[in-house]
Formats: C-alpha cells, sequence, structure tokens
C-alpha cells in the first residue's frame, strides 16, 4: 500500500520536482560560475580578503530558493487533494490516516531534503576547489538556515492547505509565516549556528501539525 | 490527536511573545543615544557634544556649565586644534610641550569595538601582511593563515594548497621563544587602510601573551612580558600613528591593558573608584567587552576612555603615558518613557532572537537591552 501511495505521490508530483531539481541546479551553476568569474576578474587574493574580511559569501540568491520551493511543492501536492475534497478517497483507503498523510508528508520531505543535499553538495564539490575549507564550511552553514526554512514552508503550507476550515486556515498563516520567517532575521554568515538545535526543535514539533489539520477534516469540521 | 491543538496554542504564544514587542518597538520607538564626550585637559573636566532638536550643538560639563562652541573649541585644543589653527587660536605649547600640527596628529589616535563586532562567528582565516616592505601602501599577501592544533598553516591562495615551509618557519619561530600551542585568542587587523602593520597579537594555550608579524617575509616574535599572571579574554592590535602601542588586552577578570611597543603591558586605570563621580550605584568599574561598547579617543596627554554598558555610560580619562586614572564620571541612562515601561508591563513575556551585543540568532527570554 505505502508504495502506491509513493508512486502515486510521484505521478502527481514528477513535473513539479523536475522544475525545481532545475531550478535549483541552474541557480547553484550561475553561483559557482559567478564566483569563478569573480575570481577570475578580480583575482583570488582579493576575493578571499573580501569574503573574510567583510563577511560576503555571494551565494544570496540561493536564500529564498528553498522556502519557495518547500511552498511550491506543497501546493502542487494538497491543493489538488482538498479540491472538492478529494482527500477523503486517500483518508478512506484501509490504512491507517496517520500512515497516509505521514508516507505522503515524509516522501515529499526526504524529496526536499535530497534536493537541498544536492544543493550543498554541489556548493561545497565545487568551492573546495577555489576556495579554503574555512570558507566552504561557512557557506554551508549560512544556507543551512535557508534549508530549515525550505522544510518548515513546506510543513507550514501542508498545514494551512489540509486544514479545512478557512478561519482556522488564516489563523495557521498568521502562525506559522512568522515561524519561516525565524530562519531569516539576519543575513551575516554563519550567524543561524546557536539557533540551529531551536530550529531542528520547532521542525520536530511543526511536523505534527498538518496531521492535526487531517483529523479535525475527519471530524467534519468545516464541511 | 485532539491534544495537538495545545502544539498550536503554544506555537501561537511564541509567534505572539515574538512579534507583539517587536511591533510596539515599532510603533513606539525608542533609542537613547549618549552624547560624545571628551575630556579636557585645560579644565580638568569631561566636556558632552550634545545634539539638540534644533540640529544645534550644546557643549556642557558634568557640572552644568555652558559653552559656547569657541569656547568649547579653546578648552579642548588637541581635539579641536584644526578648528583652532584655522582661526589662528591653536596655542604654542601646552604644559610646557610645543605644539605642532604635525605632533597633534601623530598623537591622536580613536579606537572603538562593540559586542556586536566581537560575537560573531570567526572565520578562522587570517592576512599576515609584511610589515617592512619599504613601501608607504600596504598590499595584501598571496596567502592567508590558519590555526591548527600544533601550528600555524599559510594557505597559497591562487593554487589553494598549504606552504609547508612557511608555515613550519612560522610555527618553529614561535615555539622557539616559548609559545604553546594551540593558539587560544587572535586578533590582528586586516584592513590595508593604515599607516604600518602591527601584525597579530595571540595567546597560547598556557595565557602567555605575543605579538607576531612578518618582517620581510621572515617570522617576527615578541613575548609581552607582564609580571601578573593573566588569563586573557580579549585582544585588540592597534596601530597608533605614534607607534607607541601594539594593541589592548583585556583579562578574564575584565581589567584592561595598554601594550606598549617595547612590548611591556601597563594596566589603564580605569579601576580607580576614588576618582568616579555618581551617587548611582553602578557595579564594578571593568570593562567587559562582550557586554559593553568602548570608545577610546586618545591625544597628546590623555585619552578619553567610555564604556557604554546597557544602563549608563562610564567616561575615563587616563594619562596617556603611564595610563593612571584623572578623571571619572558614571552617567546612568535617563529612565525609558511611559510607553516603554508600559509595554514591559503589558507584555510580560517577550522573546526576542536578535540582541544589540551580538551578531548571533538566539532566542533570549525579557531580555530587552
Amino acid at each position: 500500500m505505502l508504495q502506491a501511495i509513493f508512486y502515486k505521490e510521484w505521478l502527481k508530483l514528477r513535473l513539479c520536482w523536475m522544475i525545481a531539481l532545475a531550478a535549483h541546479v541552474a541557480v547553484v551553476v550561475y553561483l559557482l560560475l559567478s564566483l569563478r568569474s569573480t575570481l577570475m576578474a578580480s583575482g583570488v587574493v582579493e576575493v578571499w580578503a573580501t569574503m573574510i574580511g567583510r563577511d560576503v559569501l555571494m551565494v544570496n540568491l540561493l536564500m529564498y530558493l528553498p522556502v519557495i520551493t518547500g511552498v511550491a511543492v506543497a501546493l502542487c501536492q494538497w491543493l489538488e487533494e482538498m479540491q472538492q475534497k478529494r482527500i477523503r478517497l486517500t483518508l478512506h483507503l484501509p490504512m491507517d490516516y496517520t500512515r497516509t498523510v505521514g508516507a505522503m508528508l515524509g516522501s515529499s520531505l526526504v524529496c526536499l531534503c535530497a534536493l537541498f543535499a544536492l544543493d550543498a553538495g554541489l556548493l561545497a564539490v565545487v568551492e573546495q576547489l577555489w576556495l579554503p575549507r574555512e570558507l566552504v564550511w561557512r557557506t554551508f552553514l549560512t544556507c543551512l538556515p535557508w534549508y530549515m526554512a525550505g522544510l518548515l514552508g513546506y510543513i507550514v503550507t501542508s498545514w494551512c492547505i489540509l486544514e479545512p476550515q478557512w478561519s482556522m486556515r488564516c489563523l495557521n498563516g498568521l502562525i506559522g509565516l512568522p515561524l519561516v520567517a525565524l530562519c531569516f532575521l539576519t543575513a551575516q554568515p554563519a550567524c543561524y549556528t546557536t539557533m540551529l538545535p531551536w530550529l531542528v526543535l520547532l521542525l520536530v514539533a511543526v511536523i505534527w501539525l498538518p496531521f492535526y489539520s487531517v483529523y479535525r477534516f475527519k471530524l467534519g469540521k468545516g464541511l | 490527536m485532539k491534544n495537538l491543538k495545545y502544539l498550536v496554542i503554544v506555537l501561537a504564544v511564541i509567534v505572539a511573545a515574538w512579534l507583539l514587542p517587536a511591533f510596539c518597538q515599532l510603533l513606539l520607538p525608542y533609542a537613547y543615544r549618549p552624547p560624545f564626550v571628551i575630556y579636557s585637559c585645560l579644565d580638568s573636566t569631561f566636556i558632552r557634544f550634545e545634539s539638540q532638536e534644533n540640529k544645534q550643538m550644546r557643549y556642557v560639563d558634568f557640572r552644568g556649565r555652558e559653552f559656547s562652541k569657541a569656547e568649547a573649541d579653546s578648552l579642548l585644543p588637541l581635539f579641536s586644534y584644526r578648528q583652532l589653527l584655522a582661526e589662528g587660536r591653536l596655542p604654542d605649547s601646552l604644559y610646557g610641550i610645543a605644539l605642532t600640527p604635525k605632533l597633534i596628529q601623530q598623537n591622536a589616535f580613536h579606537f572603538k569595538t562593540s559586542p556586536k563586532q566581537l560575537n560573531k562567528p570567526a572565520v578562522g582565516l587570517y592576512t599576515m601582511f609584511e610589515s617592512a616592505s619599504g613601501n608607504v601602501d600596504l598590499t595584501l599577501p598571496p596567502d592567508v593563515f590558519r590555526l591548527t592544533k600544533d601550528g600555524i598553516e599559510f594557505v597559497d591562495c591562487e593554487t589553494n594548497t598549504v606552504n609547508r615551509a612557511k608555515s613550519l618557519s612560522f610555527s618553529r619561530e614561535l615555539t622557539k621563544h616559548g609559545f604553546i600551542f594551540p593558539v587560544r585568542l587572535i586578533w590582528g587587523n586586516g584592513s590595508t587602510r593604515k599607516d604600518y602593520d602591527n601584525g597579530f597579537l595571540l595567546t597560547d594555550a598556557n595565557d602567555q601573551l605575543f605579538q607576531l608579524k612578518m618582517v620581510k617575509g621572515m617570522p617576527y616574535v615578541r613575548k609581552c612580558e607582564n609580571a601578573e599572571i593573566v588569563k586573557w579574554k580579549n585582544v585588540f592590535t592597534l596601530e597608533p600613528a605614534n607607534r607607541k602601542l601594539i594593541g589592548l588586552a583585556v583579562s578574564e577578570d575584565n581589567r584592561l591593558f595598554a601594550v606598549r611597543s617595547d612590548a611591556t603591558l601597563a594596566e589603564i586605570g580605569i579601576q580607580d573608584t576614588s576618582f568616579v563621580h555618581c551617587t548611582s550605584s553602578f557595579g564594578t568599574l571593568s570593562y567587559n567587552p562582550q557586554e559593553m561598547q568602548i570608545t577610546i579617543v586618545g591625544d597628546l596627554l590623555h585619552w578619553t576612555v567610555t564604556l557604554y554598558t546597557a544602563t549608563d555610560s562610564r567616561y575615563y580619562a587616563v594619562d596617556a603615558d603611564d595610563f593612571h586614572l584623572v578623571a571619572a564620571e558614571v552617567v546612568p541612562d535617563p529612565q525609558e518613557p511611559l510607553s516603554q515601561r508600559l509595554m514591559r508591563w503589558l507584555l510580560p513575556l517577550r522573546l526576542h532572537f536578535t540582541s544589540w551585543q551580538t551578531q548571533m540568532v538566539k532566542p533570549s527570554l525579557n531580555d530587552d537591552f
């Protein structure tokens, strides 16, 4: 049954994932080419000195991409399900609804993590050819809260869409949006290292919220 | 599943505790900016530069005396020398020292740092300039160095590979002077916009203080001698025009030391409470770099050291030669406006993620400073 759910999710989201993959690879390749051209044009010594002395990392273009991806995946995954309450069919499968919804959420979260890992991996592998390990690690630490925002954006959007009542949907949005914004309080490199454990805790907490929306849906709220 | 509504409530409380105080601050902004204060060597008093609502500057001392701009300039000949020179009013000598603009300029220096500049993640890479290139302008070296467990390691920028010979040479020179790796604290000025380079001040595993710089491509190491055994908390390299100092060092117990150019240490006497004119309680008189902003405006005769804490501003005048305290004032910040106190009362739970004391993002509760 789980395999069938994963296959259904793949059929539903494959175009979305392809576009997301293309967008992420394009942005990362652009960032790397841009770094390479700056290194060639301005000189390696000057670029290193700027990156070390002025807290510049040249990856700011990546900042909002993960959260846009997370929100887009959630919209593609759940909007269709919520139109004419089609999700009722899914919830009537001979399987506990928490497992069904968990498999749907889990498959997307795993794919998002894989996409973000590809981003970070590609950046790290190529950057380490031109930059010292300290700057590569700093780039990773800077991007990490943006990837967290991608996961939070996906979960919060899913929570809002799955909520059956419009009033509660708005309230969820009012709570969820600031939680995602927590990942964008500063653009200073590596300044989220003390916040990362709290963001992980937040992620573990909010992952239950879409289940609460589905629970309310099953109770018949908003029908 | 129905218990998950409590999770939603908890998240809503967290969001409200963060956003409501932030919105209140946006609606009713309040920021106290202490005036610029400098010590007058002629009047033996501090003079405050207070900007007024009509954009005019008001010059007053802590005894309430008010001065005109011309009077203030006269009382601060080493600070306002350019104005006095333009007006033909610069005295020929001061306390037996013949004054020339060059002498005043050479002995003037400015240092400023704040907790926000210090409390941020270090990159872990440093630029070692050539200190004796013979050129007036400093140029960026072709490599940077990192600290390792048992030495320092130079990385060539063009090839991104370690220069083993140079790394070994610098590490050995440090060890030869009694340096015990790993490096615990390090500070250098990585800017090329300076007159010359004093290299780095660094402390070793045993809290001994050293100066390290590169002279003609070779390592130059000096151990800073100090009779006391001091644990260091922060070190700062300085490059003043008169070349009398290498830097500043702050001990674990928040005492401030000047590192002279002969690598000796002299404590800056800002802890001498007998000089302080303040009736309110101000705790201990010491400089905690992690919590206070410091500015030092130095001239030929005195340094005006200002410490901005979360609750008051502390002004010290110290002798520029032996750093003994000449005068001190502690001025508590004015009481916050009613709107701020009301906001605190109405919102007993205030969650902050950013602070004026650090660049790191981390949650803190009711820490409004």
